[in-house]
């Protein structure tokens, strides 16, 4: 059963001494969301995500451009045609589709694992949300029931405005 | 202009002045959502007329394969150059005071190529067979020409769209979420359902600034390549002063330049009409004006380069067309071109005592004008010379291509009006009303 | 010999020494192909269709003015420039050398029709149709077209087709000058000769190799198959 406490921060560097001061006192990433209206630009490594977006929009275009490449070699051999004296596949003339297609698969798997990554798909863990209000950096921390008090005191050392519990 | 000093507005006017426009319309948005909703209707009414009595209702006919609906087409697909740069050339390279001007830029983007990709369609002789262009399974085996610069065509505008649409929305969702808790009843039914749950938590705005910048560089890769494949459907021709290998380069600098001209002008009737004085500044106008002189003096370099080539090589059937364009019957369509694309843009543009919102606003329309006439003149003077004098002959269009032209005209603005009654022009969380952070300096 | 399997390579050899102008091909075109008739508003624009026309050149500087007379059809282009860049291959080489149009795959985008160096392309613009009588006297043969298709000269593929049925039936080889086009067959002059290019006992083949033989905007590696003669080139 947990308790969720949310800090509320003026700017970044008290909310970034919140942060590693409860890291330090064994909270994992998982335990703190930083909510806001707009992207807080932490120091690095305070709260650094794992995130395989580059690799994933690597791998969508290297399939896209095989599988476009493919497709293109076996449609025009499927039924050949000869069209001003050309070969039948070329990639001086179907260049331009594999490429468009690369991108294309570049394109929508960055989207897709943007939709992944940022949860905005997955199946909602029933954490409650704090309010958001405009300019202030909110900070979710989940608790144990016995770890209350810390979380509390924690935060308010570190410059929190207040601490609510959700 | 001497840089004003920044003013720093509450976060709640901000609010405030970027969200007042959803509000209920006025009766002059409904004027004018009604006039370019009958302009566009009409337009449609005539390529419905086009189709039923035949294409020959157009003024196309031997030589002139192809008239109006190519000139549109390259040119719809060059307006919509606007977005890709300034959101991504301008996002790779930090510029700060591209952000207001963001989303007014994606959304031209989206719109022009909408409306470009319809041209393909409309030209068509048989339309209601569009789909044989399209790669699928049929009983009769065939599949589309691959080595078709037309199928390059279809292939690039469908990626580059799906790119632009995808990329107007990333930014809107956190925007959208937050409408979604100050609105109600459709609204905020179609807020909520289109923000998918944004929370606004870091893992969110990681994972959606990680995918912007991995989409300005896609998005600019495929931008380049779009309006290269467009130039190449002339470039792979052998028709005189076609088989031109600069064609690529040339129409995408062209691209770049109506983009920003087309942008500069919806800049200005947004500013307008919706009270947005206060964010969208003289800074903005002056940056994208000197963006605007430097894509003139590039569109002139690759204009003179290519006409120097041609002049130069004096292959006689080139010349025959270079003579056509430049001393004959399209004379004063070329010369008024360089006009308004370059004298224009130099002059009121260049002497920085001139340069202001006015000034850059008649520029932009004078370059609007000068790229359409640029699209013009590369296409009909070459097809109404062709190699075999005995086949010469004029280009002349009829009402129908007329008014289709118009048309798009007014369905952009009417696509625009609607946009903007839904959606913030001016994204607030990329838009900073308050001080930068220490560590942006 | 079985005439089934071997393949042909038809050509043309036209002799401009011959041509006089009459355009009695123009008219047999017109009249074995079912080409649309023209009407003023269309042909002031220049929407008439003659898949062969005759193009007249004056060389020469007064009073020494010679006028040459080229008749201009599809030059069958073994590289054409019109094959690669239509979008539905409506149009493409088939294996006897033909650059052959289907009428039921154009879907009318008119690229191919630019990228003729000949402009021998003709497009239906609206559906073709025939003031009365002009109607009762279509071929049979021949396909009509319909509004926005390409169309051009097919060799009078209806005719090499029947041909070589004929022989096929016959259990015959193809003898050379059995197939005649509308045009060569109408010559009056008997300037256009009507072959199998891979046949080097043809006529056409002999005419192509004389030394009067040249072809159209040969520098642009079209390779066409249609070889004008004339001396002095």
């Amino acid at each position: 059963m947990s308790v969720y406490l949310s800090g509320d921060f003026a700017s970044v560097e008290p909310a970034t001494r919140a942060i590693r001061d409860l890291k330090s006192r064994g909270y994992g990433l998982g335990d703190l969301v930083v909510f806001s209206d707009e992207p807080i630009i932490f120091p690095p490594g305070v709260l650094r995500r794992p995130s395989h977006m580059s690799l994933t929009a690597v791998l969508g275009a290297i399939t896209m451009f095989l599988l476009a490449s493919g497709f293109v070699y076996f449609a025009q051999h499927n039924y050949p045609l000869i069209t001003g004296g050309m070969p039948i596949f070329s990639f001086w003339a179907s260049g331009i589709i594999s490429y468009e297609f690369t991108m294309f698969g570049a394109i929508v798997s960055t989207f897709g694992c943007f939709l992944w990554e940022s949860g905005l798909v997955r199946k909602r863990e029933e954490a409650p949300v704090p309010h958001i209000q405009p300019e202030r950096i909110h900070l979710r921390v989940r608790c144990r029931p016995e770890q209350t008090d810390e979380a509390n005191h924690l935060m308010l050392r570190a410059g929190a405005s207040g601490v609510t519990r959700l | 202009m001497a840089a004003a000093p920044e003013v720093i507005i509450p976060y709640h006017e901000v609010r405030d002045d970027l969200w007042r426009p959803l509000g209920p319309a006025s009766n002059r948005y409904w004027i004018a959502l009604s006039i370019a909703f009958a302009v566009a209707a009409w337009g449609i009414l005539c390529w419905g007329y086009q189709i039923y009595a035949g294409i020959g209702v157009a003024g196309i006919r031997r030589p002139v394969f192809w008239g109006f609906y190519l000139v549109n087409f390259v040119f719809w697909i060059g307006i919509s150059h606007a977005g890709t740069l300034i959101s991504a050339i301008l996002r790779l390279t930090d510029a700060g005071w591209r952000k207001p001007v963001t989303r007014v830029a994606e959304a031209i983007t989206v719109f022009a190529l909408m409306i470009g990709g319809m041209f393909p369609l409309i030209h068509l002789g048989r339309v209601w067979v569009f789909y044989w262009l399209i790669p699928y399974p049929n009983s009769r085996l065939l599949w589309p020409n691959f080595r078709s610069p037309l199928i390059w065509d279809l292939t690039a505008i469908v990626t580059y769209l799906s790119g632009s649409v995808i990329y107007l929305y990333l930014p809107l969702i956190p925007d959208l979420a937050q409408l979604a808790e100050e609105t109600s009843g459709w609204r905020k039914r179609l807020y909520s359902a289109l923000s998918l749950g944004w929370t606004g938590s870091d893992r969110e705005w990681h994972s959606l600034e990680f995918a912007m910048k991995l989409m300005a560089g896609l998005i600019l890769a495929v931008a380049v390549s779009v309006h290269t494949v467009v130039a190449w459907d002339f470039s792979m021709s052998v028709a005189p002063t076609w088989h031109s290998t600069i064609f690529g380069p040339y129409f995408v600098t062209g691209a770049i330049f109506s983009g920003i001209a087309a942008l500069i002008l919806v800049m200005t009737v947004v500013r307008r009409a919706l009270h947005l004085e206060k964010y969208l500044l003289s800074k903005h106008f002056n940056n994208l004006s000197k963006l605007l002189l430097l894509l003139s003096v590039a569109w002139l370099y690759f204009t003179a380069a290519e006409n120097l080539t041609i002049w130069y090589g004096n292959d006689p059937k080139e010349m025959q067309v270079f003579g056509v364009r430049t001393r004959g019957g399209y004379a004063p369509f070329f010369w008024f071109m360089v006009f308004c694309n370059f004298v224009v843009p130099f002059v009121l543009l260049g002497i920085r005592r001139l340069r202001s919102i006015t000034t850059a606003t008649i520029a932009s329309a004078c370059v609007l004008v000068g790229m359409w006439l640029e699209r013009f003149l590369i296409i009909i003077p070459t097809l109404a010379t062709p190699r075999l004098a005995a086949a010469w002959g004029h280009y002349a269009p009829t009402w129908v291509e007329i008014s289709i032209t118009c048309a798009t005209f007014s369905a952009m603005v009417m696509m625009y009006l609607i946009f903007s009654k839904l959606f913030p022009m001016i994204s607030i969380w990329e838009f900073e009303p308050h001080p930068p952070e220490p560590e942006e300096e | 010999m079985d005439t089934a399997k071997t393949f042909h390579r038809w050509g043309m050899a036209i002799d401009l020494d011959r041509c006089t102008g009459c355009q009695a091909c123009v008219v047999a075109c017109h009249a074995e192909n079912n080409l649309p008739v023209s009407d003023p508003q269309s042909a002031a624009i220049g929407r008439t269709v003659h898949w062969i026309r005759v193009d007249r050149y004056y060389e020469g500087v007064f009073p020494e003015i010679r006028e040459k007379h080229m008749p201009v059809l599809c030059q069958q282009c073994d590289d054409a420039p019109c094959e690669p860049v239509c979008p539905v291959y409506a149009t493409y080489q088939n294996p006897e050398g033909l650059n052959v149009q289907v009428y039921n795959r154009c879907v009318g985008t008119r690229y191919c029709a630019n990228n003729c160096p000949y402009q021998v392309r003709f497009f239906n613009f609206f559906a073709p149709e025939w003031p009365e009588p002009l109607a009762l006297q279509l071929n049979p043969d021949v396909a009509i077209r319909m509004g926005g298709v390409m169309e051009k000269c097919t060799f009078c593929i209806q005719r090499v087709k029947r041909s070589k049925n004929d022989a096929k039936e016959e259990g015959r080889p193809l003898a050379d000058g059995e197939i005649q086009p509308a045009c060569a067959q109408s010559c009056p002059a008997e300037a256009m000769v009507f072959g199998d290019l891979n046949d080097p006992e043809s006529k056409v083949s002999r005419l192509a190799g004389s030394g009067r033989s040249s072809r159209l905007l040969e520098e642009l590696g079209t390779k066409p198959k249609v070889f004008y003669l004339q001396r002095g080139k």
